[in-house]
This record gives structure tokens, C-alpha cells and sequence, in this order.
């Protein structure tokens, strides 16, 4: 008998270490796609940078949510009080940054950090703000907008493009509108010719479940004004493509920048180009 | 719905892995660990997905960490299907 694999990857997972006074830049992932998308990122980074995710993946009471329903028995604070500890103490100067729901996280510990510690700048990869005036209740969450979410994340996941014309999507619930992105996965490449419906509806449905967790994370979170100032990166096709500032000027007291980068939503941590865009930006932070 | 036998459980899981690796049903040892597959987590939970069909209920989490063989995995499902049948 050999002892059963390990149920969580850890938390800290170092893809790249700063040489001697080199910088760290620190990425709070949320899961969805597996950290080593990041390698790309670790390699652009300039030389002598060095580049750690934080990976929430590793966190089971938030990781197994996303596979029992969709309730994390958890905190945004929480959460992001636990990561804060896996900061290293000073060895040079270091980035903070988190993709997606990361940044919501990102943006909490350093709510929690002594001014003292705190970085330069926060950097926001595609992160919707955790306010009001973006927060949704569950049922606001359209089956067209999540298929549509959906079919990038499978496309991003296979490396190939899932392309499902919005409009076909539009109006319809989830069941009518899943065998379309099934059939453009499959027409891509991105999924198995065979692929069942069923297979893919438990794929869907775990993938929506991670969604609705952040979702009833984020609602009761009540978040405070920034104490550093943000850089917001926004992916040409992210989640809300229309949307100037994701909803981040409200709580950004010391000043937003916000730069646009190539890619959608999943792509942006892995495409040449806008790893070009995200390199220079995070050491600079 | 009938209980499904752990024989049953096991060809069923056999035939699927087969397909996936491209080769014959047996050349595939009840024995095998999952993790040993190669599956990424796409693949794991399409596989998952499409077996909760052919069973009719759902499966835990946690069902593939204590039960992670071909062998120890149709045996659950026959116990869990069993129990099932009789209560219904």
C-alpha cells in the first residue's frame, strides 16, 4: 500500500525565487485554473525577480466549496488574514497582486498588514470589487453571462479559443444553452468528440459552484478604502468588458491606475502579450 | 433502479479509462490508482459527471481519496448503490 495523495496542494507555492535584495512579487489565486499557469509569468518577470502564488487551492475550507454546493464555511477577512501570515518577513522588496477573486483577497490582507509592510502598490489582475453596486444575488447571475464565462474557461483550460457567439447564448436557460458550448468545445478541440452532456454539466456546475461561492463570500464583506494605491489591469475580454474600473474608485484613497491588457479573463495570465503588459507593471509595484 | 454490482461498476470504470488511454479493456488492471491516470481535474469531474448519470445519484467528494483504485472504487459504488436500492 502507498500512502493516498495529498488531498490540498499547499498555499505557498514558490515558482520563482528573487536573487540577493530582488523582488517578490506575490499572486493571491483563487483556483479555477491550476497555479502552474503562472509559470509563464515567473519566467517574464525581469531577472533577479522572484514570483510566489498564493494559492487558495491549498485553503479546504474554501477549495472544497466550490465542490459540495457553493458555501464556504469562511470570511473574505478571514481568508485573507491566513495568507497575510505566509508573506515571508522582509528579505527585499516585494509586490502584491491577486487575479480575479484574488484581488478581493489581496486587497483585505493589506487591510490587515502594519503600514510598516505594506507594498508600494497593490496590483488588481481583472478583479471585480467587492461594493455594493457590484455585488449580485445569486439568482441575478444570467445562465447566458455564465455559459458565456464558462466557455472561456474551458477554452483557456485546453488552450484553444471556445468560441460561442453571445448572441446564440442570449435568453436561454442553462440546459438549452449548454449543448452549444459543448458543441463549440468540441469543434475547437478544447473537449473530447465524445464527451458526454452529462460529464460536462458536472463540470459546469462545479465551475458555476466556485463562482457563487465568492459571490455569497463577498456579500456580507464589507471592505475598507485601500491604504496604498491600485493598479487595476483589465483584460481586453474580461468579465465585465463594458465596465471602465470594476467598481474599484470607491475604495481607492490613495489613487487608481488602470491599464488595459491583451487576452480574456483566463488567457491574461498566460498569453505572450500580455505577459508582456504584466511583467514590467508588477515589478514596478 | 436496479442496485449496479461491483462487477458492473468495475467494466464500466474499465471501458471508460480504456477509451481515454486508447487501449483494450484488458489491458487495464483493476488495480490501477486514478492518480496514476493522468487525468487533469476537466477530465475527473466530465468522468465523475458522466458515471453520477449512468448511477442515478452523486457521489461525495471524497469518494475517489478513499476509495482510489479501479477495485476499491466499484466496490463503494456497489455498497452505496445497494443501500439505495433497498431504501427505495
Amino acid at each position: 500500500m502507498r500512502p493516498p495523495r495529498e488531498l490540498t496542494p499547499p498555499v505557498v507555492r514558490p515558482f520563482r525565487q528573487a536573487g540577493p535584495g530582488g523582488r517578490t512579487v506575490y499572486v493571491v489565486h483563487p483556483g479555477a485554473l491550476a497555479a502552474q499557469v503562472y509559470r509563464g509569468l515567473a519566467d517574464a518577470l525581469p531577472e533577479g525577480d522572484g514570483l510566489t502564488v498564493l494559492d487558495l487551492s491549498g485553503v479546504a475550507e474554501y477549495a472544497q466549496a466550490a465542490l459540495n454546493g457553493g458555501r464556504a464555511a469562511t470570511t473574505v477577512q478571514d481568508l485573507a488574514d491566513g495568507l497575510a501570515a505566509h508573506l515571508e518577513p522582509e528579505q527585499g522588496p516585494y509586490t502584491l497582486a491577486g487575479w480575479s477573486f484574488g484581488g478581493v483577497l489581496a486587497h483585505a490582507m493589506t487591510r490587515s498588514l502594519p503600514a510598516g509592510r505594506l507594498p508600494g502598490s497593490l496590483v488588481l489582475l481583472d478583479s471585480i470589487a467587492p461594493v455594493d453596486a457590484y455585488k449580485q444575488p445569486d439568482d441575478a447571475l444570467e445562465p447566458a453571462l455564465l455559459l458565456g464565462w464558462f466557455a472561456m474557461y474551458l477554452g483557456a483550460k485546453r488552450d484553444r479559443a471556445v468560441g460561442v457567439d453571445p448572441a446564440a447564448l442570449a435568453g436561454r436557460g442553462t440546459d438549452e444553452g449548454l449543448p452549444l458550448v459543448l458543441d463549440a468545445a468540441v469543434a475547437a478541440g478544447a473537449l473530447a468528440a465524445d464527451t458526454p452532456l452529462p460529464g460536462l454539466r458536472k463540470l459546469y456546475d462545479t465551475y458555476v459552484d466556485g463562482l457563487l461561492r465568492n459571490n455569497r463570500l463577498t456579500a456580507p464583506y464589507r471592505p475598507g478604502p485601500a491604504p496604498l494605491p491600485l493598479v487595476l489591469v483589465k483584460a481586453e475580454r474580461g468579465l465585465l468588458p463594458e465596465d471602465a474600473s470594476l467598481g474599484w474608485e470607491s475604495l481607492a484613497a490613495r489613487g487608481l491606475t488602470v491599464r488595459p491588457c491583451p487576452g480574456d479573463h483566463y488567457t491574461m495570465l498566460a498569453r505572450p502579450d500580455a505577459l508582456a503588459v504584466l511583467a514590467p507593471l508588477l515589478h514596478a509595484a | 433502479m436496479a442496485a449496479v454490482t461491483a462487477r458492473e461498476a468495475e467494466d464500466w470504470l474499465i471501458g471508460k479509462i480504456a477509451h481515454r488511454l486508447g487501449v483494450a479493456d484488458d489491458e487495464v488492471s483493476r488495480e490501477v490508482y486514478f492518480d496514476e491516470l493522468d487525468l487533469d481535474s476537466t477530465e475527473a469531474l466530465i468522468l465523475a459527471g458522466e458515471m453520477e448519470n449512468w448511477l442515478g445519484f452523486e457521489l461525495s467528494t471524497t469518494t475517489l481519496w478513499y476509495h482510489p483504485t479501479v477495485k476499491d472504487l466499484a466496490a463503494y459504488i456497489a455498497e452505496e448503490s445497494s443501500q439505495r436500492a433497498a431504501a427505495a
